[in-house]
């Protein structure tokens, strides 16, 4: 009968079709996990990432604004910020992108520049509680909802310089309400604050349209001090990280660094921005099926960073004045006649001996440079409607080739700045951050109020792009990075080379000479410059391909409310977000395969059990048998070993670990994984056999293996057999089959108990009818009243057939021992024999085979002797006889003398015993025969048993008598002589000496099986005990030639 | 490949659950639709506990179950508790053509309550929903939730309708124990994944494998009998699925 569950997939093919199914190696351990886990769902969701990802483009615009804690510049951030306004028309012309503008925006602009509102008008009417920027002004700037995201990093929003605000311990947050109701009321309806943090005047605000809004997560902020100390709020940064649409980390920092021309300044702000960069540290990203990373990230682990402030970066090596009056060359164009700010410009520049230029980063006098000087070249383009129509106009100029244009000015301070120059020297924004082109008048200093009019007082502080907004891809960065390991690799070769020594030299001069200008990509300024304009495909670190392109970087030349001002770059964002939807889609396909596989995947063995039928065990077969699907181990014996055997084949792709698993029910008791009256034997060692035991034995199968159980029934224990004759148990139970990471298989067992003679109690015993125990089979356990009424024997009759047997049997072994002649030593030499049970010697086998077959007999009612082999000798036919009588003894429920009556006998012998009476043994008998004979199927057994004792003593006595004179006759002549002198030692007296011992032996064995005594709790009481219970059986065993005379 | 997919995930979030009832009563049927969405007729009797893991996605964690699916033959009783031990959730499935069947239930349901883990969450199943009138035109889940006497009467007047145990009978006595209650077919799959995912949403997140809360024990039981009511009351069946169905 087999069972064998279906693999978990009905649908897993067979084995042997399946090529490859078995692994190519046995044993290879490697095989990949079928278990899955979050981490191995996740990476499966991710491997479809392009399927639930969909392309989105936006538009982030960044601002930076030092506001230098002065109240109104507020009104103008909605202006210049979310209205793209604020730009001159001659004075940020330049920073317009022609690209980005179709013609016909041009024309609309150039159509209505009088509209807008003059310089004079604007600077005039400038007060805190109105907008600074210009009236009527045309947007050049994207701005309102065409914007994705705003991100604006403001400085300065108090005053830094207080020392509460330094320490942080200005909590007032008005000035930050004021900001953000100034930009929410800019901002169109819907705009939602993503991310907000501020450190003393450090502010930044990050708002989302209501589209972008939803796919924006794991926003973290934070902010790093680097003022006093190193450590205050004075100077550092704010910063925060957003990831867009599941795929794309953006960082923004806002930064302040320190201020000031000084070297030791320019050092310090190299440091800020390193401090910076080491210590911000956001808040761990969690997917969205709660996978956490182990470590917050900081800046140079994200897609795209922005980083933007007033960085405060200066013009190295240039006379600061010198630098304003050139730049003022350009911007007193934008004053009408009469205008203040106008003619103090006008002031300033007639009153200097000559006016200056720069070019190639020389300054030089524009006098002598030719008819056109830059005042003239201003002046003209001034009459033009616009600087930009320029170009189309013949005889004008590009303005980037024109030597007196803005454009050219401006080329030619760059060379100057510091920022750039640190950038190249690798001190500080080196790796991979990016620039749009300058084409902006430095943002600082300029008088308040003021659209051209740079620091007018005493410091007369040089101008400066100090307000930057740089920008770096996770490409740029590793692009960088690249470019470092190849620089380290050449620095080695090189150096490699020189050691190589001179003979090299000429391959070396060959390679330089090889150098190819054309083929040899030229890394230089012009590089850094620019090339992070174009939009290049950035991957991702989520694995995605996004793109970034600046649209447009510049200035917003006419804010007045600042010394600053204000700065901002547009940017295209195309990236790919995950549709959440999709995602969950894709999601729970995934988790469905990886279940799928790992369910299919699972060790499957197959359980045969094999058929056996037991030719005694037909007859009583009944149907539940038929149908039973477990082990069935037919009809069970007392102490009669029957075995099953079940196959467990590994039938699965995977190595299979199978082990019988403990069946322990309740928590802390153990049943264990098998019954008491079962054996368990694999055909192999298991895993563990060579360690410590485990608590359970674990067997590997590789597929198609197989292994081969013996299961073993032997129920010997008395208490099992009572239970089972008396019904209140049944050889039933189920063995769990466990096969590690898969099912487990129930094997039910079950056996039919066939009812034995052994464990009952004499009474039960003397009700046997004709027929045997076995006859009772299918009655009720307790419906002893009618089936057996009327039959009563004297004694039971198994325990008159086994001493029957014995005493017909010694006589035999006795008989056949001396017709063998056999030289050994006769058994009896042993004085427990035949009583000791044997071991390990050759007969066992034999023995153990008669001793089924005579209970057997038992059970069955049949005489003993007809069931005992015939090629069986007669000393292994008593030995069987002489082990089963002792067992059945053993067993018996009351014993031979019942607790009861012993104790009765106990007292009786006691009370002579301390009376000091003497008391024959004649009369110690009748005493105890009397106490016996309450219970007469009792007093009966007890006589045969020791009548039995007494005979083979007798018999073996009489045979060591008769062979004494052979074996003595040395013995014989010297007792003739030394008679006299010896007279104790007479063969008689040696006789008897040794019958007294062997019977004393025979009295201690029966009486342990015989009587059933109390428990004594102490050792000397048990001693006593056991003493009493020998000397009452050795009276017994003894009085057949003690009393003769 | 990118590293955000190297992070360790999140402490275990497993769930062991096992299956209890009578036999036939269609548990391993359950656990096949639940968990290949398919369907076996005259399927072989469990001889053992069968093991399968199967996700259900959350709208905000993921849980896997651990599902064992245990031989309902009387003889195997002994051995359930074993399976139910540590068990952080139970299906007691009854089979709605078969009183007998409720019967046994409800001595597992005890036992359950006596032995098992305190706080398991326990779903009480009337399967074979197919045999009654109602099949899966409407869902039974909100069935005689107004007039469970109407609903009835009008299954016992119906040709056809082996139903022997009313949804009320089953509500009544689930709503009493504090389990969640649904009718279920596994042979059409009516109400199949809700089971689940109703077991997964009933598991606080403290009572996660590994991380189980102590305390959480009677809160726990309380909570469910609101649990049942918002569960069965959700919308269409079919909504319920799409958004929070067990990789369904």
């Amino acid at each position: 009968m087999a069972h064998s569950q279906p693999a978990p997939s009905p649908s897993s093919p067979p084995l042997r079709t399946t090529p490859g199914a078995y692994p190519s190696t046995p044993g290879d351990s490697d095989a990949p996990t079928i278990v899955s886990t979050q981490l191995s769902l996740s990476q499966a969701v991710y491997q479809r990432r392009s399927e639930f990802t969909r392309s989105y483009t936006t538009k982030v615009k960044v601002g930076t604004w030092n506001v230098a804690s002065l109240s109104g510049t507020e009104k103008d951030v909605g202006g210049w910020f979310v209205g793209g306004k604020g730009l001159s028309d001659t004075l940020n012309g330049l920073a317009i992108d022609l690209k980005n503008h179709s013609k016909g925006d041009l024309r609309r602009r150039s159509g209505t520049t009088d509209s807008v509102e003059s310089v004079a008008s604007q600077e005039r009417r400038r007060s805190k509680k109105n907008s600074t920027l210009p009236r009527q002004e045309h947007v050049y700037i994207t701005g309102g909802e065409s914007i994705g995201l705003y991100v604006l990093g403001l400085q300065e929003v108090v005053n830094i310089s207080s020392i509460t605000t330094a320490l942080g311990l200005d909590t007032d947050a008005t000035s930050r309400k004021k900001w953000r109701k100034a930009v929410e009321e800019a901002l169109p309806e819907g705009y939602e604050l993503v991310a907000e943090e501020h450190l003393a005047g450090l502010y930044l605000v990050i708002y989302a349209s209501p589209t972008l809004a939803p796919q924006i997560s794991s926003v973290s902020t934070t902010s790093v001090g680097t003022g006093i100390a190193g450590l205050l709020g004075n100077k550092g940064a704010v910063t925060a990280r957003i990831v867009l649409g599941e795929t794309t980390r953006i960082v923004f920092v806002n930064s302040h660094l320190t201020a000031g021309v000084e070297k030791g300044n320019l050092e310090r702000r190299n440091w800020d921005a390193a401090q910076v960069l080491s210590r911000t540290k956001f808040a761990a990203i969690a997917d969205r099926s709660g996978v956490m990373e182990e470590f917050g990230e900081g800046i140079g682990d994200e897609d795209f960073a922005f980083w933007f402030g007033d960085l405060n970066y200066r013009l190295d090596s240039m006379s600061g004045d010198d630098v304003r009056r050139l730049l003022m060359l350009h911007t007193r164009d934008e004053y009408g006649k009469g205008q203040a700010s106008g003619e103090q410009i006008e002031e300033e520049l007639a009153a200097q001996r000559s006016p200056v230029s720069i070019q190639n980063g020389r300054f030089v006098d524009p006098t002598s440079e030719g008819e056109k000087s830059p005042a003239h070249a201003a002046s003209t383009s001034s009459a033009d409607s616009s600087p930009l129509t320029g170009s189309t106009s013949s005889g004008h100029l590009e303005p980037a080739t024109d030597p007196a244009s803005l454009q050219t000015t401006l080329s030619s301070l760059l060379p100057h700045d510091q920022l750039h120059a640190q950038m190249r020297a690798r001190k500080a924004f080196y790796d991979g951050w990016q620039e749009g082109p300058i084409d902006f008048l430095p943002t600082y200093k300029y008088d308040v109020g003021s659209v051209g009019m740079f620091d007018s007082s005493e410091k007369k502080r040089g101008p400066s792009w100090c307000d930057r907004i740089l920008y770096r891809s996770r490409k740029n960065k590793q692009e960088y990075e690249a470019k470092v390991r190849e620089e380290r690799e050449a620095k080695r070769a090189d150096e490699e080379m020189r050691a190589r020594g001179i003979d090299k030299e000429a391959e070396a001069e060959a390679i330089l000479f090889e150098y190819d200008p054309e083929t040899d990509a030229d890394h230089d300024y012009q590089e850094e410059e620019s090339s992070g304009v174009d939009s290049e495909v950035v991957e991702t670190k989520a694995g995605f391909e996004d793109k970034l392109h600046l649209d447009s970087y510049t200035s917003h030349q006419r804010v007045l409310s600042s010394d600053h001002k204000p700065l901002d770059a547009v940017f295209t964002l195309d990236y790919e977000a995950v549709d959440p939807q999709l995602k969950a889609k894709i999601h729970q396909e995934v988790a469905r395969e990886l279940d799928k596989a790992e369910n299919e995947g699972r060790p499957v063995v197959t359980v045969v059990i094999d058929h056996h039928h037991d030719h005694d065990d037909n007859t009583l077969e009944d149907v539940e048998c038929a149908t039973f699907e477990g082990v069935n181990f037919g009809h069970v014996k007392y102490n009669h070993p029957k075995t099953r055997n079940i196959t467990v084949a590994n039938t699965g792709r995977v190595q299979a670990t199978v082990g019988f698993a403990d069946r322990s029910i309740d928590e802390g008791h153990s049943t264990g994984v098998a019954p008491p009256w079962l054996s368990i034997k694999f055909d192999r060692l298991s895993d563990s056999h060579n360690m410590n035991k485990s608590t359970v034995e674990q067997y590997t199968l590789e597929p198609g293996d197989a292994a081969n159980v013996e299961l073993t029934i032997l129920v010997g224990d008395i208490a099992a057999v009572r239970a089972l004759n008396d019904g209140s148990e049944k050889i039933e139970d189920v063995l769990v089959l466990r096969i590690h990471d898969g099912r487990d298989y129930f094997l039910p067992l079950r056996g039919t108990w066939l009812q034995s003679v052994f464990g009952r109690s004499i009474d039960r015993l003397i009700r046997i009818p004709e027929g045997g125990i076995r006859k009772l089979q299918h009655q009720h356990p307790h419906g002893s009243s009618h089936g057996d009424e009327g039959v009563k024997w004297s004694a039971p009759r198994e325990i008159f057939r086994l001493t029957e047997a014995i005493e017909e049997l010694v006589e035999r072994t006795i008989a056949e021992w001396g017709m063998r002649g056999e030289e050994a030593k006769p058994p009896w030499d042993d004085l427990v024999w035949p009583w000791a049970k044997r071991t390990g010697d050759e007969d066992c086998k034999d023995i153990k085979a008669v001793t089924n077959q005579i209970r057997e007999a038992l059970d069955n009612d049949w005489p003993i002797r007809q069931v005992l082999p015939i090629e069986t000798s007669a000393l292994q036919r008593l030995e069987a006889v002489a082990e089963v009588l002792l067992e059945l003894l053993s067993s018996l429920e009351d014993g031979v003398i019942p607790e009861a009556l012993w104790t009765q006998i106990e007292k009786a012998v006691a009370e002579h015993t301390n009376s000091k009476n003497y008391m024959s043994g004649e009369d110690e008998r009748m005493q105890i025969l009397e106490i016996l004979s309450t219970s007469s199927a009792h007093s009966v057994s007890f006589t045969l048993i020791t009548f039995m004792l007494s005979r083979v003593s007798g018999e073996i006595q009489s045979i060591e008598a008769s062979s004494d004179p052979q074996e003595g006759y040395s013995d014989a002549a010297s007792r003739s002589s030394k008679e006299s002198t010896r007279p104790s030692t007479s063969i008689p007296d040696q006789d008897r000496a040794r019958r007294i011992d062997r019977e004393g032996t025979y009295a201690n064995i029966f009486a342990q099986a015989m009587i059933r005594a109390p428990l004594a709790a102490k050792d000397r009481e048990r001693k006593a005990s056991e003493a009493r219970r020998k000397h009452v059986i050795e009276t017994f065993v003894r009085s057949k030639w003690d009393e003769e005379p | 490949m990118a590293e955000t997919t190297a992070a360790p995930p999140k402490p275990s979030s497993s769930v062991k659950l096992v299956l209890l009832g009578e036999a036939a009563v269609g548990k391993s049927s359950l656990v096949l639709r639940f968990v290949n969405n398919d369907f076996q007729e005259n399927k072989e009797p469990t001889i053992g506990a069968a093991f399968l893991t199967q996700k259900c996605n959350l709208p905000h964690r993921t849980i896997k179950f651990e599902i064992w699916d245990t031989a309902g033959q009387e003889r195997f009783a002994s051995l359930a508790p074993m399976y139910y031990r540590n068990a952080q959730s139970a299906l007691v499935v009854y089979d709605l053509t078969k009183p007998t069947s409720l019967v046994k239930a409800r001595h597992w349901v005890a036992e359950l309550q006596r032995q098992a883990s305190p706080g398991i969450v326990i779903a009480l199943v009337g399967n074979k929903l197919d045999l009654t009138n109602e099949q899966s035109t409407e869902d039974p889940a909100i069935h005689g939730d107004d007039e469970g006497s109407t609903t009835e009467t009008a299954e016992a007047e119906s040709d056809g309708d082996a139903r022997k145990i009313s949804t009320k009978e089953g509500r009544e006595y689930a709503e009493e124990e504090g389990l969640l209650f649904f009718e279920t077919s596994a042979k059409s799959g009516v109400n199949v994944q809700e089971v689940f995912t109703a077991i997964a949403n009933a598991i606080p997140e403290t009572q996660m494998k590994g991380a189980r809360g102590a305390g959480a024990a009677g809160g726990t039981q309380t909570a469910l009998g609101a649990g049942t009511e918002r569960v069965n009351l959700t919308g269409p069946r079919g909504e319920v699925g799409a958004k929070e169905g067990c990789a369904c």
